[in-house]
């Protein structure tokens, strides 16, 4: 029978020396860390900051940047599409920077409201679902590999990633239930129909991949893309992108949120915090599929080294393509129009999901006659 | 100060049942079978309240019934306590960008009756306008169709490229909607060579922009998936049902009150009427953009001849009379002595328009005595074509209902005066 | 007759189609057309014939009443001033700037400006008295730029020039014709004295003379407002054109 963990065990797990041992490097900042490290107290809250696992789960690619991102990327999205309709879009918060505080501007806006429990509501759900989806929100960020930096080290990383993923459309779905509202059940059924059509052929891309490197390792993936896999299997690449327009709801495919139609869908009943936290969620999905597409397809944290900034660089890398793939996806909206739900089934069910087993195919092949070439 | 609570002891009932204007058989008849009724609106459903009820089978449109006058103002009714000059801004309120149609409209019936010959300059300047207007409302029709099918730059383009024909108009007449430019005899100003060198200028920025339009909006993929081969009206069903313009062109038929009976100088330009087999939405929303194109290059035209013109003599003398002299070219001054005291002769005098959206028909009845119309009528394309809309939603499905609704540009407030 | 064809949705049309749409939505995001004037910042140049608010020059007017007889929205309404004399007042609470009144005006007491964002309180402070029309209200001016839509190669420009638009044009004075009042039937007057008490500047008077009653219309003190034209319950009273001077 193993030992129980000792007491000395525990404190070698929460020592400082534990987490200097696997922290990040910044050479550029190193003498300041060194610095603060030998403080008592604020030394090991450094560390523990930059103890890798942590900073994946605070800084990169966790909380801060999401909050961040949220921010930077509703501002964007409406500033870019102001700019292509001949507007001038956000601009007074803030006014010599464009603007650019307007989203935290509406969010505290949304503090301070009321928050409205209709009387029909399922009070508990409609009041803890819009929280409890921060959990399959979070939760795929710890095992996304920024460069050297990731929370958790598995070889099914990416199966673990999509399936908590392919679980958020299941929180709106009961959202919507627990509004009990009648735009809120329409919107959840059209998310229901659209959650099945856009599933198959995301995994179908997926794995697809994971032929092509021969591993569901994120960590390896990244590290045997010397090719990128747009490059590789670009019909993988195509089906991953439109079915994440698909799943984040952005036009064309903006069917279960409708605001022309149904007003906003499951999430018509809300209103204060609690909207600005539901709003958000279609945009926390975007953040993640498309730091997952630039993992999968664009070399995730790899690229030229900064070697003054040492883990940051894959850190910047994979930001910088995330928010490539973010800011394409924001302009799709100003293109396009809603399509009906039925004609969305129809692309997704024959179209997409053809091109999806053509991918499958390539990655088959792929897998089958070039095992030296990327594995 | 202490709060106090007040109570009002107000004897009003809420309303109990329902009040629907639709037989109740009809009721009756759907909850016994398999069908629904869904009432849409009248909350404003994008361009004036209105509420439609639709008799639906699971998706499908099995019939749809209107329930207009929301929006009704008692036009006519007003019209009969007004000068007939007066009268000129309140028809004006209708359409909101169809200015120059609506009051051309009227101010031709007023002339029928006076048997007023107007000036060569002033209609190829009461041309102008209208084709201005024509433009705008055209636009204003596509953004809102953009608007119902979630294309939000389709809504944004048309409402910025309606601001050089707004720009256009505020430098003809002074303002930027509600012109009242056009009165019984001709217009009030004489518009300067400059700015009718704007509006030339104008057209070819609106050439340039509506070119990029038709990339993203006209011609894009999920636009025609949305609108192709949607509420389809036949040849045979657009005459049975009435429906006028533009609609009834893209069923087939090639009919314009402008080219049928030429009105101001539509006779002396050269253009074509755009018409379409089709009937389908797409076809309806096609057939307005051509004619953007055509309106464009009658106005070109139109610039063009007045080039060749003597400035001044835009007022016909028939109706100034002894001040002819003095106000042949600016009626400022002369205002009330001319048309205060306007009186028509008796009897019923009536003037068929194409507007923007089809045909308007005016009918003024006067007593011969009094300076007020006895009797103002005023029929709209909406309203006539209220019903070739109504049957184009037969058999679709509910989710179609905004891209027919957009495709027909139905303007409740027009269509309910 | 023109046919218009409708597009057929290919495989590879619609790719082009796609790639028309998302190219032409990439040229605007880099290069974009925008027209906006960001108005309390900028103010759009307008032309001269704006139809703004109203200025009124009591020393020209004749108190005729034209402008409020042919207001369609009854916004103007006539107040008797301390002289004696009616002025009109608007309420801009109704008014629909058509400018018919403006149009109407037979001595130009009338101006057109282009001040179109004066603010008010309430309903009641849009009521305008002639007092208020004189002069033209208080806006703050915040704007640095004027802004004119001008067309360049095909293209519409926002031109921007430094200098403060002058929101109140000179307007000349149109044409005026001299009038005088006078009966083209007197078999039919009643005497009744209507007109008389109508004329503003009492040019017209009564005298009795046995049984008879005569009226005068005294062509000197007339300047041909017309309120006798259209008080007269006869309808006998026309205006003539005054002959030339010296004619």
């Amino acid at each position: 029978m193993p030992e129980l963990f000792g007491v000395s065990d525990i404190l070698d797990v929460i020592s400082m020396q534990h987490f200097v041992q696997n922290m990040v490097s910044i050479p550029l900042i190193q003498p300041v860390i060194d610095f603060l490290l030998q403080i008592p107290v604020l030394g090991y809250i450094v560390a523990l900051i930059l103890w890798k696992p942590m900073f994946a789960l605070l800084i990169f690619p966790g909380l801060m940047t999401l909050l961040t991102v949220l921010l930077f990327i509703i501002w964007f999205e409406r500033k870019l599409t102001a700019r292509i309709q001949w507007r001038k879009g956000p601009l007074e918060v803030l006014r010599w920077a464009g603007g650019v505080i307007q989203a935290l501007a509406d969010g505290l806006r949304y503090f301070f409201q009321e928050v409205i429990v209709h009387r029909d509501a399922h009070r508990l759900y409609f009041l803890q679902f819009p929280i409890l989806i921060f959990i399959p929100v979070l939760l795929p960020l710890l095992f996304i590999p920024a460069g050297t930096i990731v929370g958790i080290k598995s070889p099914y990383s990416l199966a673990i990633t999509v399936a908590v993923v392919s679980l958020i459309p299941v929180f709106i779905v009961a959202i919507g239930w627990a509004s009990n509202s009648r735009f809120a059940y329409i919107g959840t059924v059209r998310e229901a129909f659209m959650y099945f059509a856009y599933e198959i052929p995301f995994i179908i891309s997926v794995i697809s991949m994971i032929l092509v490197y021969g591993t569901a390792d994120m960590v390896t993936i990244v590290e045997r893309q010397a090719i990128p896999g747009i490059i590789l299997n670009p019909i993988a690449a195509l089906v991953f992108f439109i079915t994440t327009v698909m799943a984040t709801s952005r036009l064309p495919f903006e069917i279960p949120e409708a605001d022309q139609e149904i007003a906003f869908g499951p999430f018509v009943e809300y209103s204060g915090i609690m909207f600005g936290l539901v709003m958000t969620i279609a945009y926390e999905k975007m953040y993640i599929l498309s730091l997952l597409m630039s993992i999968l397809f664009l070399g995730g944290g790899n690229g030229p080294a900064i070697p003054l900034l040492g883990d940051i660089s894959g850190v910047i890398w994979l930001f910088i393509k995330a928010m490539a793939v973010m800011v394409s996806l924001a302009f799709l909206r100003s293109i396009y129009a809603r399509l009906r739900l039925d004609q969305a089934l129809r692309v997704s069910w024959t179209t997409i999901m053809k091109i999806s087993l053509v991918s499958l195919a390539i990655g088959v092949i792929i897998n089958l006659t070039t095992v030296g070439v990327v594995g | 100060m202490t709060e106090r609570e007040v109570v009002l002891d107000v004897p009003v009932q809420p309303p109990t049942d329902l009040f629907l204007p639709i037989p109740k058989k009809f009721l009756e008849e759907a909850y016994r079978g398999d069908d629904y009724v869904v009432l849409v609106g009248p909350q404003h459903p994008g361009s004036g309240h209105m509420r439609l009820i639709l008799r639906i089978k699971g998706d499908v449109i099995l019939e749809a019934i209107p329930d207009p006058g929301y929006v009704h103002r008692c036009m006519e009714k007003l019209a009969e306590n007004r000068l007939y000059i007066q009268n000129i801004p309140l028809f004006e309120r209708p359409a909101i960008m169809d200015t120059g149609n609506v009051t051309l409209g009227y101010v031709r019936a007023i002339e029928n009756a006076l048997d007023v010959e107007v000036p060569e300059r002033a209609k190829y300047i009461r041309m102008i306008l209208a084709e201005l207007s024509r433009i705008g409302t055209h636009l204003y029709d596509a953004g809102i169709l953009a608007v119902f099918l979630g294309h939000t730059t389709g809504f944004m383009w048309p409402f910025a490229l309606r601001e050089p024909i707004v720009e256009a108009i505020t430098r003809i007449s002074g303002v930027r909607v509600t012109s009242s430019f056009i009165i019984p005899g001709g217009v009030r100003r004489d518009v300067p060579w400059k700015t009718l060198e704007f509006v030339r200028k104008t057209t070819f920025v609106l050439e340039k922009r509506l070119k990029s339009f038709e990339k993203i909006f006209i011609r894009n993929p999920t636009v025609i998936e949305r609108l192709k081969d949607v509420g389809v009206l036949s040849k045979e069903e657009a005459i049975k049902f009435g429906v006028v313009g533009p609609f009834l062109r893209a069923s087939g038929v090639e009919y314009d009150v402008r080219a049928v009976e030429p009105y101001e100088a539509y006779d002396s330009v050269s253009w074509e009427i755009p018409i379409s087999d089709h009937g389908d939405s797409y076809s309806r929303f096609l057939v307005r953009v051509e004619e953007i194109a055509q309106s464009i290059s009658i106005i070109r035209q139109a610039v063009n001849e007045l080039r060749s013109m003597p400035e001044g003599n835009i007022i016909s003398e028939d109706i100034l009379q002894e001040y002819s002299e003095v106000a042949s070219s600016d009626i400022r001054g002369f205002f009330f002595k001319v048309f205060g005291n306007l009186v028509l002769p008796s009897g019923e005098f009536t003037s068929l328009t194409e507007a923007a959206r089809g045909t308007l028909l005016y009918s003024i009845i006067s007593d011969g005595e009094s300076n007020i119309p006895y009797r103002a009528r005023v029929i709209t394309p909406g309203w006539y074509y209220l019903k070739g809309f109504m049957e184009a939603l037969r058999g679709e499905r509910l989710a179609d209902l905004q891209a027919i609704y957009g495709s027909f540009g139905y303007f409740p407030p027009e269509a309910d005066r | 007759m023109i046919k218009i064809k409708v597009p057929k949705l290919k495989m590879l049309d619609s790719v082009k189609l796609h790639v028309d749409a998302l190219l032409t939505g990439a040229k605007e995001a880099i290069r974009p057309g925008t027209i906006t004037i960001e108005y309390p910042r900028e103010r759009r140049k307008l032309p001269d014939n704006f139809r703004g608010y109203i200025l009124f020059s009591p020393e020209r007017c004749k108190s005729c009443w034209q402008c409020s007889f042919v207001c369609p929205a009854n916004a103007i309404k006539m107040e008797l001033a301390s002289n004696n004399r009616y002025y009109p007042s608007i309420d801009y609470a109704k008014c629909i700037f058509c400018h018919f009144c403006v149009d109407t005006c037979p001595v130009t007491a009338l101006r057109p400006t282009k001040i179109h964002d004066v603010v008010y309180k309430d309903l009641e402070e849009m009521y305008t008295p002639t007092e208020g029309m004189v002069n033209p209200p208080k806006i703050i001016r915040e704007e640095k730029y004027t802004v004119e839509y001008v067309v360049e190669g095909r293209d519409l420009i926002l031109k921007r020039t430094r200098e403060m638009d002058n929101l109140i044009p000179e307007i000349e004075p149109h044409a005026e014709v001299k009038e005088y009042s006078t009966c083209f039937d007197p078999e039919s007057c009643l005497a009744c004295g209507l007109c008389v008490n109508s004329c503003p500047v009492e040019a017209i008077s009564i005298t009795t003379v046995g049984q008879e009653r005569r009226l005068k219309i005294d062509r000197e003190k007339c300047y041909g407002c017309g309120i006798c034209v259209n008080v007269c319950p006869m309808h006998i009273l026309k205006l003539v054109k005054r002959p030339e001077e010296g004619g």
